[in-house]
């Protein structure tokens, strides 16, 4: 019951890079769509009024706010598609990497207050909580412990 | 006619194409990797990450891990929200989810097993796993946790090659109490609003709110005590909670609500030069100010004291302003703006 990343290490470094937008809209339906490019990519205007490096555009004529982001320090971003979720050995190919991409919001500047940008902080909460714990560090606080079981009896 | 069929042609040939778009690419996932698992200096061989489930104690049930080979594990986590979709060169993904992998302490996941297993005898990391219907615990404790980890929860045996562990709660607690402030140091560090209720990160605070309200000790230790507890069982969590003595949000707001009643009532005694907030107890409000006015018709009035006995109108303190009589004199016979809003 695994699923196997079906990649080389060495692969990630001559992949193509992928141009990515996080867009704050839900979509159905995936795959190929019209000139991103063209209809899309050419409308991002700099916004210096909302601040540095604030971009505009638009999507379907609702207005966003937008921000280059770097994927998290220590990290890789990567695509990965699955081939075929019917087979009992499950597979996700390597389609593309990125280290950067275009967060947009709605109606609001982005800022820390956006739940992509927490979501970040508790990267680096989660590997505090993962480094090891020294065994002189524990004997200490066992021993705080129980001078604090005396003190109370 | 023939506009029709070819409508219905059309609507015939598109269902299809769009399903056979959609096997293709409604897989496709963005992954936060991290460089440790990505190590380009040691993938000599054929090395794959792979994603596995595991039980986790805090979901109580299984969970999904990435593991590279024998020797590295770290937790899947998923960062959704309602309306996100990625735009990928020229693709449109659906999934708007971001995966991520972070470093987990496989001595976490031991835990379960070992409390429930190793509370009463020692036993070896082989035959916990053994009355486990499911090989993936098997893999976790002998491949992926640490005996340096282990060692800080149980009492270690050894007997020749065999190592034997039995859970021990004192140490365990004061591992995890270790834990704990680790994480209020980076939610210290990274100034994560930890206190109750939610607060707007676009508005600037002033200096001294964040002076007085957000350096509160204990609600970071809950947070992050609550964080730790994510990846526990209920029961021991509950057992942390008391270890680090923090008391219930219940019973924190209650506190509060005291020190700020306190607070208030010391104000009261100190600050007999505080501004005090003008209130309607020399003039009228402004309803009476209102009728006063007589602009308002008198059945008015007596319909408004019908509705609110309790409050009657202080017919007595009317006292008419020169601008009030000639307001009165001009306002005869005609008729009061409320009778057009009556319901008739």
């Amino acid at each position: 019951m695994s699923i196997t990343l079906d990649f080389d290490v060495k692969q990630l470094a001559n992949k193509r890079q992928l141009e990515l937008h996080y867009l704050p809209a839900k979509i159905n339906g995936d795959g190929e769509c019209a000139n991103v490019d063209k209809y899309f990519n050419n409308y991002t205007r700099e916004a210096s009024d909302y601040g540095t490096g604030v971009l505009t555009n638009a999507l379907r004529g609702y207005p966003l706010l937008g921000k280059r982001e770097a994927v998290p320090k220590g990290y890789k971003g990567v695509v990965l598609q699955e081939t075929d979720p019917h087979q009992a050995q499950r597979q996700l190919r390597l389609t593309g990497t990125f280290e950067e991409f275009t967060y947009w919001n709605y109606d609001k500047v982005p800022s820390k207050g956006d739940g992509y940008q927490q979501a970040m902080t508790m990267l680096q909460v989660a590997e505090a909580l993962a480094a090891p714990i020294g065994e002189a560090e524990l004997e200490e606080e066992l021993k705080r412990q129980q001078q604090a079981k005396k003190e109370n009896l | 006619m023939s506009k029709k069929s070819t409508r219905s042609t059309k609507l015939k040939a598109d269902p299809d194409a769009v399903t056979q778009q959609q096997v293709a690419c409604a897989t496709k996932k963005v992954f936060y990797i991290s460089e440790k698992l990505l190590d380009a200096k040691d993938a000599k061989d054929d090395q794959r990450l792979c994603l596995e489930h595991f039980y986790h104690p805090g979901k109580a049930r299984p969970a999904l891990f990435v593991t590279l080979r024998e020797h590295a594990i770290m937790e899947v986590l998923e960062y959704a929200e309602p309306r996100r979709s990625w735009l990928m060169n020229s693709e449109v993904c659906s999934n708007g989810r971001t995966y991520m992998t972070t470093p987990i302490d496989a001595t976490l996941l031991a835990l379960h097993h070992l409390r429930r297993h190793c509370s009463q005898r020692a036993m070896s990391l082989d035959n916990i796993s053994v009355d486990e219907p499911d090989a993936s615990t098997h893999r976790l404790l002998t491949k992926f946790v640490r005996a340096d980890g282990l060692k800080c929860v149980a009492d270690v045996k050894k007997s020749g090659d065999l190592i034997f562990y039995k859970y021990n709660s004192d140490r365990a607690l004061a591992w995890l109490a270790l834990k704990t402030r680790q994480v209020v140091l980076v939610l210290k560090a990274k100034q994560v609003h930890c206190g109750l209720g939610a607060k707007s990160e676009n508005y600037v605070r002033s200096e001294k709110l964040v002076e007085e309200n957000d350096v509160n000790e204990m609600d970071y230790m809950r947070m992050a005590c609550d964080y730790v507890g994510r990846y526990l069982d209920a029961d021991l969590h509950a057992e942390l909670t008391r270890y680090l003595h923090i008391p219930s949000e219940i019973q924190a707001l209650v506190e509060e609500k005291a020190n700020t009643q306190k607070r208030k009532s010391q104000q009261d005694a100190a600050g007999a030069n505080s501004k005090k907030i003008k209130l309607g107890n020399g003039k009228e409000d402004a309803a009476s100010q209102l009728r006063k006015s007589s602009l308002l018709d008198n059945d008015d009035i007596k319909e408004e004291s019908n509705k609110s006995p309790s409050t009657p109108v202080p017919l007595k303190e009317r006292s008419m302003s020169a601008k009030e009589k000639a307001l009165a004199k001009g306002a005869k016979g005609s008729k009061s703006i409320s009778s057009f809003f009556k319901v008739k």
